[in-house]
């Protein structure tokens, strides 16, 4: 295929859609995993219960410090079901692109979409083509869906948070949400920020063995406060979190005050919030400090009797009331 | 090193206090910080913080709103407003469109900026269309319109001028019977422009204690600190707590700027009245970009309830430091970020927004 652009001929069923999946999408995926000869994959059924989950991914710039759309795709589903206390096996990938989208950068998106489902060992086995007329797409989006087997020795659910659980953080807050935005807004500012993008599955596999794991979830759109409120929500009880605890790296600090955003509303990408029974939290602590993505993991608050509140004990020692997000603290960034 | 916000309280706590100290500050930015940090609840039981009128979406005057609407709604223009005050609610029937928002809704023409410069660059883009600036706000995003206007705008631009000046609502406020504070803490953006002297009156005509502050959690309690002990000392004086950012003279270009594009007059704030010398107008040279000579006939002073708050609401009392926003009836309510009765809910810089926002409800 010689094309350096995307035209709606390739979207159009024919031989340049061949040719595109042939060339792009065949060539990363591998024709083992991938047949694209078929409407639909057969795969053998695990043993255990299978999880689902589904995603979609819109992001600007799609290249971004620490990651890209391809490699955020394949995270987002995969991360989803890790959380949720699945080992992620196979994804479908739908990709809808824009007219005159240039082929070699879909080639990068793509390439960078392979090698982060090869690193978790999660397999891309059907997908679909779509074309949009120029103007009408951000280049492109993606959508992806996952299936996982669930690990049987787990028993984890927002049912199973108890009063005096501790809440732990795998790393900083806001490193996505502020690497994203200075990445794509003409603020004048620089510096050595990358985002957090990466699959949990480390850390994930790392927690399943853990006695006293209670509760999993990925802080993506709405940040840590968004995990919390779902939390206290479903559990009416209240969710304490102490300011000095909360790891955030200096430079999104800076930036969110200059800025006017709180990094505890911003998304991560590459985060686990993680519910613990009180007296098996510090070893927990220090099984995620020994991982290369747990270096800066934190208990960094406590589930508490109350009426389904979240809140932030301050440096100070005041107390801040951490309200659910209501306007979009930014333009959509995942 | 400076002094950390913790050991400014462990400071404020070793201090004697001899009586309740109430201290306003007169800045949303001021408001947001204290709330978000903690800091009311972080002090000791005797010193209260009070919000004043420190947020110029709510005390904007009404008809001003008013006025944008209907504009919007009734030209062939295009309005440009600050993405705050398009949510803030006129008194209309309830078939009249009540807030810009509304009016956009309606088909109206209406685009939210954050600066000035953006302005400059939606004016530029439409050269065929006439561009209505509607410029709300105090000192810090007056000065920014002054330096554009008199940096030479596009012919289509014309202005709605609703610019305030912050020390005069705290003139007011002193002079009456009942000021309801002893202590000040001044806005540091402001004085960083006007420059401190601007807040000497409170010492000097009030004798009452006084401090620039900035917006760290730190700088907020080196003021607390200056001003409980000035008060407890009973020798007041004007303190920077903000020397960094503020120096003595101000900014004296952007004062040059202010005073050759505009002229100070007297202006009205929402629930409040008449304020002497409170706001800006367009001087001379400048007034053929005042919207008011090309399309005049639309600020109507004679509407039922124009220029005051919503009926049942009490941010004028939330503005002037007369209440807290949560003794307000219909604070949570009716009135809650999503549907907004009073302007004090619609801004970040608005009192019962914050506390909304960050406070125990």
């Amino acid at each position: 295929m010689n094309d350096r652009y995307i035209s709606l001929a390739h979207g159009n069923g024919g031989r340049y859609m061949r040719e595109l999946i042939e060339s792009v999408f065949a060539k990363y995926f591998g024709e083992n995993d991938l047949n694209v000869q078929v409407d639909a994959a057969t795969i053998m059924p695990p043993e255990g219960e299978l999880m689902v989950s589904t995603d979609g991914f819109i992001v600007k710039p799609l290249f971004f410090p620490g990651g890209d759309i391809g490699s955020l795709a394949v995270h987002g589903t995969t991360n989803d079901l890790a959380v949720s206390g699945a080992v992620p096996l196979y994804l479908t990938l739908c990709s809808f692109i824009e007219e005159g989208f240039e082929i070699a950068q879909l080639d990068k998106i793509v390439k960078s979409m392979a090698e982060a489902a090869a690193n978790i060992g999660v397999k891309i086995v059907a997908g679909d083509t779509k074309v949009l007329p120029r103007g009408e797409g951000g280049g492109v989006y993606f959508a992806t869906s996952g299936v996982g087997v669930k690990n049987p020795s787990l028993n984890i659910g927002l049912h199973q948070i108890q009063s005096g659980d501790k809440i732990i953080a795998s790393g900083s807050f806001g490193d996505h949400g502020i690497c994203v935005m200075l990445a794509r807004e003409q603020f004048g500012l620089s510096g050595e920020l990358f985002s957090d993008s990466a699959s949990v599955t480390p850390l994930t596999s790392c927690a399943y063995l853990q006695p006293g794991l209670k509760f999993m979830r990925d802080p993506t759109r709405g940040g840590l406060v968004s995990v919390c409120h779902e939390m206290a929500r479903a559990t009416g009880l209240d969710i304490e979190l102490s300011e000095l605890d909360i790891p955030i790296k200096d430079e999104v600090g800076s930036v969110c005050e200059m800025l006017g955003y709180d990094p505890l509303y911003l998304a991560c990408e590459g985060r686990v919030v993680a519910i613990v029974a009180a007296d098996s939290a510090d070893a927990f602590l220090q099984q995620w400090q020994a991982l290369p993505d747990g270096s800066d993991a934190s208990i960094i608050g406590e589930v508490r009797e109350g009426d389904g509140a979240v809140s932030l004990r301050t440096e100070l020692g005041g107390e801040r009331f951490l309200e659910e997000l209501e306007d979009d603290p930014l333009p959509r960034i995942c | 090193m400076g002094i950390s916000a913790k050991q400014w309280l462990t400071l404020i706590h070793e201090m004697p206090i001899s009586q309740p100290i109430k201290i306003m500050n007169v800045c949303g930015g001021h408001e947001r910080s204290i709330t978000m940090s903690g800091i009311r609840g972080a002090l000791p039981k005797n010193i209260e913080l009070i919000p004043g009128p420190g947020c110029p979406v709510c005390i904007c005057p009404e008809e001003d709103i008013y006025q944008a609407i209907q504009l919007s709604l009734h030209e062939d223009i295009i309005l440009v407003a600050y993405g705050d005050m398009l949510r803030v609610p006129v008194n209309v029937k309830k078939s009249e469109a009540r807030t810009l928002e509304q009016a956009k809704a309606a088909g109206a023409r209406i685009k939210p900026i954050a600066s000035p410069m953006d302005v400059i660059q939606i004016a530029e883009q439409n050269p065929d269309d006439t561009v209505v600036f509607f410029a709300a706000g105090f000192e810090t995003t007056t000065a920014p319109t002054a330096a554009m206007i008199a940096q030479g705008v596009p012919d289509n631009l014309k202005i709605l001028l609703s610019g305030r000046l912050t020390w005069p609502a705290i003139h007011v406020l002193l002079s009456s019977d009942s000021p309801g504070f002893n202590a000040l803490v001044a806005p540091g953006h402001v004085a960083t422009i006007m420059g401190p002297q601007e807040w000497a009156f409170v010492v000097e005509d009030f004798n009452l204690p006084a401090a620039v502050a900035g917006f760290s959690p730190e700088s907020l309690l080196a003021a607390t600190y200056s001003v409980i002990r000035q008060f407890e000392s009973g020798k007041p004086f004007l303190d920077n707590c903000y020397p960094e950012v503020v120096k003595p003279t101000g900014n004296v270009g952007a004062q040059k700027m202010l005073s050759e594009v505009m002229t100070v007059v007297d202006a009205t704030w929402r629930g409040v009245g008449t304020i002497p010398k409170s706001g800006f107008a367009l001087s001379e040279p400048y007034r053929y970009l005042d919207v008011n000579e090309h399309f005049p006939g639309y600020h109507d002073d004679a509407r039922k309830r124009a220029g005051e708050m919503p009926p049942g609401c009490d941010c004028a009392k939330v503005v002037m430091g007369e209440i807290y926003p949560n003794e307000c009836r219909l604070y949570g309510k009716a009135c809650v970020p999503r549907h907004p009765i009073g302007p004090c809910m619609v801004s970040d810089e608005g009192a019962c927004r914050i506390w909304w926002a960050h406070t125990k409800r």
